[in-house]
């Protein structure tokens, strides 16, 4: 295929895992945490851990937007959408994600009018088609997926669209980073950067990891030979005593991010002073809502919701998956209680999730792995 | 990603795929070429032949043979090389 096949060749992958291999130091493990889901998908889908030496661990980060959503803010979405006069809608994975009251299959099972959307503009048609109704768009995703809800409501309030609005879970990756780096329990060597949402705010935002941290990290792109690259560069940093930021990704990521994407988020959204991620606990500034200047597009100030926060079931241990202290395979329910089709925590609902991600592809590496012992 | 009309990505059935990955969220992204640009959308094309109308105030002005990073339906970089 045009423009990819150069990025998935076999030959080169293993040239690029033998000469990672030899910066290796003796004796030493690394510890590398690829912070995006999309990351994690690729490292199973194409087995890219099989093409670098054991010394080197990829551990899997926060960053599945829909794995990071709490159970009570799947609750109040359902709150809203249960009302008669509301079509809520969302993106495609959402629609598995448990709450404390069911998903929103179940909820549309129910009755209530919920629709899954490719873009938050195809939201916004709807609430043209459907000027009777109030349509609310499910809002989840890092900085790549907040400018094109920023830009909905814009082109929202540009048209005078009464009958649309929000419910905002839009989270920011830095504040995850910091409280990945601030935790106890592990214990990380250096970062692959998210390349989509560094195509939006830059490089320059992870430059505390490196300077104050001493970690690398390195931007990165989403084919095999885009993050055997990433774990090279990050390889020779640490052969040259060196840790900084790098960007793999240049081919779309600039040093200085999308400046007109971030005026916009700037105008559409404010920080929220603290927001609940899964498995993660309450994070400071790590959210945004609706700014006062598009407050009418709130939909948590137009409908009530019950704000109540939701604990997670008991044998879910997501919250270690997400942070990397767990491998999936180690979660008591993994595979068993918990599969895609009757998921109990959230990185078993999206694809992007480590536990499916390791669920539907990394197991057969493991049977390998025993066939060849 | 999309299933369905194979020529019309926009008007196909929404739905995840595990071997693609999702394309309606998360962090992934797809690369178009632009086809014909009127306004603030443009019409691009991907490798399939796929069409569809992508929002790109936030790339600004776009010309036919562009490369866009697409996500959710807004170019959200210009792809260089």
């Amino acid at each position: 295929m045009r423009f990819v096949d150069e990025f998935r060749d076999p030959d080169l992958a293993e040239m690029l895992g033998a000469r990672i291999t030899a910066l290796c130091e003796p004796g030493r493990h690394y510890k590398i945490m690829e912070v995006c889901g999309g990351h994690t998908h690729t490292i199973y889908r194409y087995g890219v851990q099989d093409y670098l030496p054991d010394d080197i661990e990829l551990v899997h980060g926060p960053g599945c937007p829909v794995c990071v959503i709490p159970m009570g803010r799947v609750d109040d979405a359902i709150a809203i959408a249960e009302r008669a006069d509301v079509i809520l809608t969302c993106f495609g994975d959402m629609m598995r994600v448990p709450g404390g009251n069911g998903s929103f299959v179940d909820a549309t099972a129910r009755g209530a009018d919920i629709r899954m959307v490719y873009s938050p503009l195809d939201a916004l048609r709807i609430a043209r088609q459907n000027p009777d109704r109030e349509v609310v768009f499910y809002a989840i995703g890092f900085e790549t997926t907040a400018p094109s809800t920023a830009l909905t409501v814009m082109r929202a309030k540009a048209a005078g669209i009464r009958n649309f609005s929000v419910f905002c879970n839009h989270v920011t990756i830095i504040p995850a980073i910091k409280a990945i780096l601030d935790s106890p329990d592990l214990r990380l060597d250096a970062f692959i950067g998210p390349g989509h949402v560094s195509t939006v705010i830059g490089c320059r935002p992870y430059e505390f990891i490196a300077r104050d941290h001493g970690k690398p990290l390195v931007c990165a792109g989403f084919e095999p030979l885009d993050l055997l690259q990433s774990v090279f560069m990050i390889m020779t940093q640490f052969a040259e005593g060196r840790s900084e930021v790098e960007n793999q990704y240049g081919r779309v990521v600039r040093w200085d991010g999308n400046l007109t994407a971030l005026k916009v988020l700037a105008d559409v959204f404010a920080l929220r002073p603290y927001f609940e991620w899964r498995g993660l606990g309450s994070i400071s500034h790590s959210a945004l809502r609706m700014s006062d200047r598009y407050g009418d597009f709130d939909a948590e100030l137009r409908f009530k919701v019950p704000g109540v926060r939701v604990a997670d079931p008991k044998a879910c241990q997501c919250g270690e998956v997400l942070k990397g202290v767990l491998k999936p395979w180690e979660c008591k329910v993994f595979g068993t209680a918990c599969t895609p089709e009757m998921p109990i925590g959230t990185c078993m609902v999206s694809s992007e999730g480590a536990c499916a991600a390791y669920y539907n592809f990394g197991q057969y590496a493991k049977q390998r792995v025993h066939l060849e012992v | 990603m999309n299933t369905g009309d194979p020529a019309v990505l926009s008007e196909a059935p929404v739905s995840c795929e595990l071997t693609d990955g999702c394309i309606t969220c998360g962090d992934v992204a797809v690369v178009l070429t632009v086809v014909e640009a009127s306004g603030p959308d443009a019409r691009c094309r991907d490798d399939a032949g796929r069409t569809e109308d992508v929002a790109t105030e936030l790339v600004g002005a776009v010309a036919p043979g562009n490369r866009l990073l697409v996500h959710a339906g807004v170019a959200i970089e210009r792809v260089e090389g």
